[in-house]
């Protein structure tokens, strides 16, 4: 089938297509897990660390804080399952 | 001036992080991109969720959130029709129907299928006008981005764009297409991590949508029930919503615009290939969550909205408004960071489809044939410089002629709508011939053109400005596929040996998986069922 399909003219996708590329090459989970936690864990302190008065516009909810601790655990979710799927392959 | 919003150190570290960890993706991917295939198409290797996932992302740029928002505070919840109408459909049609032959084909670009199905003149004149409009949208995206971000925060108009250039510029010249998709799924979390609180606090101080009920005017809550009515929100009656919006620009958009077909190919075989949409409309079913909601809680509870100041609201300003109204520091920093996320990965995603398209299908067909494949490589390196700068010059131009920013979108619908008819004929009808297809798409172009400045000069009369792009898409595409056929009917036909492949009849059945969950099939109708009983409970 490689024949049959020009390729206005460019060479060498034969050999690439033969020669396996590997395009995929990062796991993602990694990035969005560490990026998710360290910001978890950025609003989760900031939350700790700020007065009342600055949560009256949200309605008395210290949203730092909740949604810190959320995606603290959303970002924990992603390493972890990228952690269970290195060692899956070992 | 005074900004909107003022941000303190604990929202630049947010943004800050974010950036690194574009910039760091960017850079781990740079020794993996060898060949052309690596660079322009990730090695057609990622597996479904990513693509899929990107495939929503590269269309959930922020000026699409952010009109979404002004939309819904505008229009009320009939505006769920560009989601449940005008998107799951066309996505699950791609998916199930049209992605064995783009897929199958190994075409790398749209354009690439319409010089294989058709002929030269077809591919070029696809190819030639898609590169400039999406060099176009890359450079409105930058602009639009500097101008919001000067306005709201007061950072330097000429700082915002050369930094959000620099940085685009590094990521996608080091890692590609691999690059741009990575960096979308990041994205999609951050845009939704990033808005939810502000749905949640919505709701919470409006009442539920009981809330709702109390606040608004009736055909504000309905997405049906007044579409027939003189008090239709929307200004378009039956015919344009579903025809024209959910047929033809929908369909024209998600089945032949190479922003978000590139994610689908970049898929490691033709089952993820196929899935890749019908994994985008699940979440895509949600967006109206984050862009539909604020919109009426804009209206219940902001003070802009709720006409005792007089002065008209500016509908764009409506997220901002809300952000300002809810967030704290801290919060505010990942909401920016959100829109900063959509606004840079839709300029990437536009610079890299225009990398491709140039590279394969003007440089490689026209400029400079056979060469080798180290050599398209650099030229897209190059390519991706030089569209990075155009753009650039574009969001200058934009600043002095403002009225592009509201033209462009418009422009892509003339290219879009006919061109849907080009591919139903060319993938589903053998006997669909290359002048065909040419002249079919080029008449289709001009009867939109010709509409809209019908519409303009007061020629044609419609409800509204929406009516009038939704009937001018429709009349072209069903310009485009009389004049195809037509034309086709009197013009030599292919050899069924080179259509191989490429169309309905002539290319050998995907078996279907034993499995019934890894049946595109399944899900695509799961997702339509799902997308009707939406519709029915919102009506």
């Amino acid at each position: 089938m490689n024949e049959k399909i020009e390729t206005s003219g460019i060479k060498g996708t034969e050999e690439s297509q033969a020669g396996m590329s590997k395009g995929h090459v990062l796991d993602l989970k990694l990035p969005i897990g560490w990026l998710l936690s360290a910001y978890g864990l950025l609003l989760g302190i900031y939350g700790l660390v700020t007065k009342k008065e600055m949560y009256e516009k949200s309605l008395g909810f210290n949203v730092n804080l909740g949604w810190g601790v959320l995606m603290l655990v959303v970002g924990g979710a992603f390493l972890l399952a990228a952690f269970l799927k290195r060692n899956k392959k070992t | 001036m005074v900004p909107v919003i003022t941000l303190n150190a604990v929202d630049y570290a947010i943004i800050a992080g974010y950036i690194l960890v574009m910039i760091l993706v960017g850079y781990s991917l740079k020794k993996y991109m060898k060949t052309g295939e690596d660079f322009f198409l990730s090695g057609r290797s990622l597996p479904g969720w990513i693509t899929g996932l990107a495939f929503l992302s590269a269309n959930l740029g922020a000026l699409e959130v952010i009109g979404m928002v002004a939309n819904s505070a505008k229009y009320g919840i009939a505006t769920v029709h560009f989601y449940w109408v005008g998107a799951i459909p066309a996505m699950v049609f791609l998916g199930i129907f049209m992605m064995p032959f783009y897929y199958g084909s190994r075409v790398r670009t749209v354009p690439e299928y319409l010089k294989l199905r058709y002929n030269e003149a077809t591919r070029g004149l696809n190819a030639i006008s898609f590169a400039v409009m999406t060099v176009l949208m890359s450079g409105i995206s930058l602009y639009a981005m500097a101008i919001l971000f000067e306005k709201l925060l007061n950072w330097p108009f000429h700082v915002s764009i050369v930094f959000a250039a620099a940085v685009v510029l590094l990521y996608v010249v080091w890692g590609g297409l691999s690059s741009s998709i990575y960096n979308e799924v990041i994205q999609f979390f951050l845009i939704w991590l990033g808005l939810l609180p502000i749905v949640f606090l919505g709701l919470k101080e409006v009442g539920g949508f009981a809330g709702f009920v109390a606040k608004l005017k009736e055909p504000m809550l309905h997405s049906i029930k007044y579409l027939g009515t003189s008090q239709n929100p929307l200004g378009v009656g039956w015919f344009g919503v579903v025809m024209g919006l959910g047929f033809v620009l929908s369909f024209g958009y998600w089945t032949t615009d190479f922003l978000v077909v590139q994610r689908a190919l970049a898929s490691k075989n033709i089952n993820s290939a196929r899935m890749t949409p019908i994994i985008a409309s699940f979440p895509k079913m949600l967006v109206p969550i984050i862009v539909v909601i604020p919109g009426l809680v804009a209206l219940a509870v902001l003070p802009q909205f709720s006409g005792t100041s007089g002065a008209l609201p500016r509908y764009d300003d409506t997220l901002i408004l809300l952000m300002k109204h809810y967030l704290p520091n801290g919060m505010l920093g990942l909401a920016i960071t959100a829109l900063l996320a959509s606004f840079m990965s839709g300029m990437a995603g536009n610079v890299t489809a225009f990398t491709t398209v140039w590279t394969y299908d003007i440089y490689g067909a026209y400029l400079r044939r056979n060469k080798s494949d180290a050599h398209y490589v650099k030229v897209g390196k190059w390519a991706t410089v030089i569209g990075i700068l155009v753009s650039i010059g574009t969001a200058y131009i934009v600043l002095s002629f403002n009225n592009l920013m509201d033209y462009m979108q418009l422009i892509f619908s003339f290219f879009n709508a006919p061109l849907f008819a080009t591919f139903l004929l060319g993938m589903f009808w053998r006997g669909a011939t290359g002048w065909g297809g040419f002249f079919g798409l080029l008449i289709g172009i001009l009867t939109a053109a010709s509409h809209y400045v019908l519409y303009k000069v007061g020629a044609l009369h419609y409800g509204s400005q929406m009516a009038a792009n939704f009937y001018g898409a429709w009349w072209a595409w069903l310009a485009a596929f009389i004049v195809t056929i037509g034309v086709s009917l009197f013009t030599a036909k292919r050899n069924p040996e080179e259509l191989r492949g490429l169309v309905f009849g002539l290319t050998p059945r995907i078996k279907a998986s034993a499995r019934w969950f890894a049946r595109p099939a399944v899900w695509g109708t799961l997702a339509i069922a799902l997308a009707i009983l939406l519709n029915i409970l919102f009506w």
